[in-house]
């Protein structure tokens, strides 16, 4: 967590150092992110109770594709875009009543979002953006396990959403370079354990992430 | 300055959504169990006595856990050791001498104990506790033990028989769950046995008068307005499960008396602004509430009328009228004291919520002041004059109404010096035909005339006053159309401290509309009292006091309809 907050802050600082900028693109472009995310700790329940699964920190990858809108226009200076976004996080330790055991398996999301941006256009080359995305997220397991014994397994797509921000260096008038930050939740995804019931588990993470967009 | 905003704006983002902090309500049984063991509370048993097995599961050297209840139990010697007690699974019973091995199993996981069942007899038997006393409604655990010739005991709670010999006032469990388990149901004694073969024990129980084990107040966290009142009610809650009311018994107390006051009846009285905590005590057991007085601190009181002229044993309405430091005005006839300065010549007399009448006794002038704490009002001047009554006249001769509603009806007095004054309430009033019309006092000293049913001849209703008779009549004619519709209109936001009038409209199936308002057959009500209260339900019905800030629902039925109305009231 310390860590996730870290980055973050990092991220920020540029925000204070802005300079002269490019020409504002607008129309299409595509772009593609890498990055790395925390799966915070997951409350999940089944009929008999709840317990707590933790994740390790992973890395994760995007791609977008995407509307620059022109300035001036009605709808604001931002963008429209499309991403989808694969994460997969190891399964680090599972906590019930007697304590906490070695955890082990991955639960991936795969998600495809429709992001807006605002970006707050300046006469330097960084340019501040935020925004909020809303879309879907198949939530899988593979191969969960806990003191090497199965915990469960299946797949689940579920309502997801993003909040989003960071910054935008552009690097020429058609190639912006993408520090952000993203929170990423989802609905309680409903998935099986080995015993057969039906367990859910939530999902919420914190995401660093660094791209490039080509504008056409 | 932007960027920092921004900067700000990702700091908060990532501060939230940390992730679940709570404890796991949920047991690991995804780790493998590997091996159990039993413990047993005796592994050597008298013949007709059990002991308890106990199994904990070990799961792949990582923790263990009591899997007691998922065992299943078997016997190598069905003659020695047996699970035959009805109820108790897990206990082993000795059923002959000799030496067996129980098996525990779950699932394919296996554990073995060995039970040596002897025939030695116990030279005594103790039951503990040995003479307890025991409220009623109360319960109490008896234990037998066994006492072996060489001095080591078994606990034999679960083999005796068990009896009470006056199960009206002790009954003892011979259950499986709660064998030995004594309840006390009424004052009294009774001899408690455990039989075991040929010894027994005996312990005598005393039950004692149910205990009080708690005291609940109400209403909880009450809201008052400075100057009223409100009762709290202090309900206990004994050991025999009765709950009386506790009120007049228990010892009173306020946190801060410059706050609120507390009187021995549980009636509170609010002083100023502030909360104070209510306890009520009676032995070792107490309660709390909080109290909040709301609606200022009284700043100035009025009296009127300042100056008034009366005849002589007649009486005439005074009232005072408090100024409060959020500024607000009210009404406090009801509250304050009176103090005439020679009650030989003057009294004032409560007559329920915000009248008060003012009785000249003498022919003089004299003053009245109304005082609260330390704050008095100016003196009003009382002048008492004597003149000859010379006649008296209703307000009206004939009336018209609709069954089931009033009008208000009232006497003037004509004096020998021209002087005129309302007896409507010193008259005696009569109906010459109650089922057509019934008169009876209503609100401030008034009299209303309720009209009963339709019918010739029409009904009088007549009043008397003044020694001799003076009598004059009003003409009632009743009209029986459907009630329709009802309806409240008022304001929809009202102040705290603020009287605040409300009325009931009745609209009839020929198209009459009365105000049904102060009827006596139009319950008014307010659903919560720390927000809002009736202002003078015995004088001036649908007037509502706003206590707190908050939303209240107003109620008013009437002729078999319901109608309620938001209230909002403002602070402070």
């Amino acid at each position: 967590m310390k860590q996730t907050r870290s980055i973050l802050i990092v991220l920020c600082l540029p925000f204070l150092f802005c300079t002269q900028g490019y020409a504002q693109h607008s129309g299409p472009y595509i772009g593609g992110f890498i990055g790395g995310n925390a799966l915070m700790n997951a409350e999940s329940s089944d009929a008999l109770g709840s317990f707590e699964l933790r994740f390790k920190p992973a890395l994760q990858g995007s791609a977008v594709a995407g509307w620059d809108v022109a300035p001036g226009n009605s709808l604001g200076e931002g963008r429209i875009e499309l991403e989808y976004t694969r994460r997969s996080n190891p399964l680090d330790r599972v906590k019930f009543v007697e304590g906490s055991f070695d955890g082990g398996g991955d639960v991936k999301a795969d998600s495809l979002l429709l992001n807006f941006f605002g970006v707050l256009h300046g006469n330097s080359r960084w340019s501040p953006y935020a925004g909020v995305g809303i879309g879907a997220a198949r939530i899988e397991t593979s191969g969960l396990t806990v003191t090497g014994s199965p915990l469960g397994s299946g797949s689940a797509t579920v309502f997801a959403y993003q909040l989003g921000a960071g910054i935008d260096v552009a690097l020429t008038d058609y190639l912006n370079l993408d520090l952000g930050y993203r929170f990423f939740s989802s609905a309680r995804p409903k998935l099986t354990e080995a015993n057969g019931q039906t367990f859910a588990m939530d999902y919420v993470s914190h995401n660093a992430v660094l791209g490039l967009r080509v504008g056409f | 300055m932007i960027n920092l905003i921004w900067s700000g704006f990702f700091i908060m983002l990532v501060l939230s959504g940390c992730g679940w902090n709570g404890t796991p309500t949920r047991s690991n049984d995804f780790t493998p169990l590997t091996s159990i063991e039993i413990s047993a509370d005796y592994s050597n048993i008298a013949v007709g006595t059990s002991t308890r097995l106990k199994v904990t599961g070990n799961f792949s050297g990582l923790f263990t856990r009591d899997v007691t209840d998922q065992v299943t139990w078997s016997s190598d010697n069905l003659n020695v050791a047996a699970f035959t007690m009805a109820g108790l699974p897990n206990r082993v019973k000795g059923v002959g001498t000799g030496s067996a091995t129980v098996t525990a199993t779950v699932g394919n996981i296996s554990a073995t104990c060995p039970i040596t069942v002897s025939a030695v007899t116990f030279s005594t038997v103790t039951i503990t506790p040995a003479a307890p006393s025991v409220a009623v409604g109360l319960s109490k655990q008896f234990t037998a033990t066994g006492l072996f010739p060489d001095g080591t005991t078994q606990d034999i709670t679960y083999d005796v028989a068990w009896a009470s010999s006056s199960p009206d006032f002790a009954t003892v469990s011979i259950d499986p769950a709660s064998r030995g388990l004594v309840q006390a149901i009424a004052v009294g004694t009774s001899d408690i046995t455990a039989t075991f073969g040929a010894v027994s024990a005996t312990s005598l129980i005393t039950v004692t008068e149910p205990v009080l084990e708690s005291i609940t107040l109400s209403p909880n966290n009450p809201t008052l307005l400075t100057l009223s009142t409100r009762r709290l009610v202090a309900t206990g809650t004994y050991s025999d499960g009765s709950t009386p009311d506790l009120s007049s018994q228990v010892t009173w107390n306020s946190s801060d008396t410059t706050i609120t006051t507390i009187a021995s009846d549980g009636t509170a009285t609010a002083l100023k602004p502030g909360s104070a905590t209510i306890s009520a005590t009676l032995g070792s057991v107490s309660a709390t509430t909080n109290l909040k007085a709301t609606g200022g601190y009284l700043t100035g009181i009025s009296v009127s009328p300042a100056a008034v002229t009366l005849v002589k044993d007649t009486a005439g309405r005074i009232s005072a009228t408090g100024t409060f430091s959020n500024g607000s005005t009210r009404d406090i006839t009801g509250a304050v004291t009176w103090t005439p300065i020679d009650t030989s010549l003057a009294t004032v007399t409560l007559a329920g919520g915000s009248l008060a009448w003012l009785n000249p006794l003498a022919v003089t002038s004299t003053t009245i002041k109304a005082t609260y704490g330390a704050l008095s009002s100016a003196a009003a001047t009382l002048t008492v004059i004597a003149p000859q009554l010379q006649s008296i006249a209703l307000s009206t001769t004939s009336l018209e109404l609709i069954a089931g509603t009033s009008s208000p009806l009232s006497v003037i007095a004509t004096y020998s010096d021209d002087t005129t004054q309302d007896v409507t309430h010193l008259s005696d009033w009569t109906s010459d035909d109650t089922t057509k019309a019934t008169v009876a006092a209503g609100g401030l000293g008034t009299e209303r005339v309720t009209g009963v049913a339709a019918g010739l001849p029409l009904p009088k209703i007549s009043a008397t006053y003044g020694g001799e008779t003076v009598l004059t009549a009003a003409t009632v004619t009743v009209r029986s159309p459907t009630l329709q519709k009802l309806t409240i209109s008022g304001a929809s936001t009202v102040a705290v401290g603020a009287h605040t009038p409300y009325t009931a409209t009745a609209t009839y199936s020929d198209g009459t509309i009365v105000d049904v308002t102060s009827e006596a057959t139009a319950a008014w009500a307010v659903d919560s009292a720390n927000i809002a209260i009736p202002a003078d339900s015995i004088n001036q019905p649908g007037q509502i006091l706003g206590v707190d800030s908050g939303v209240v629902t107003l109620t008013v039925s009437f002729g078999g309809r319901t109608q309620t109305a938001k209230i909002t009231v403002t602070g402070p």
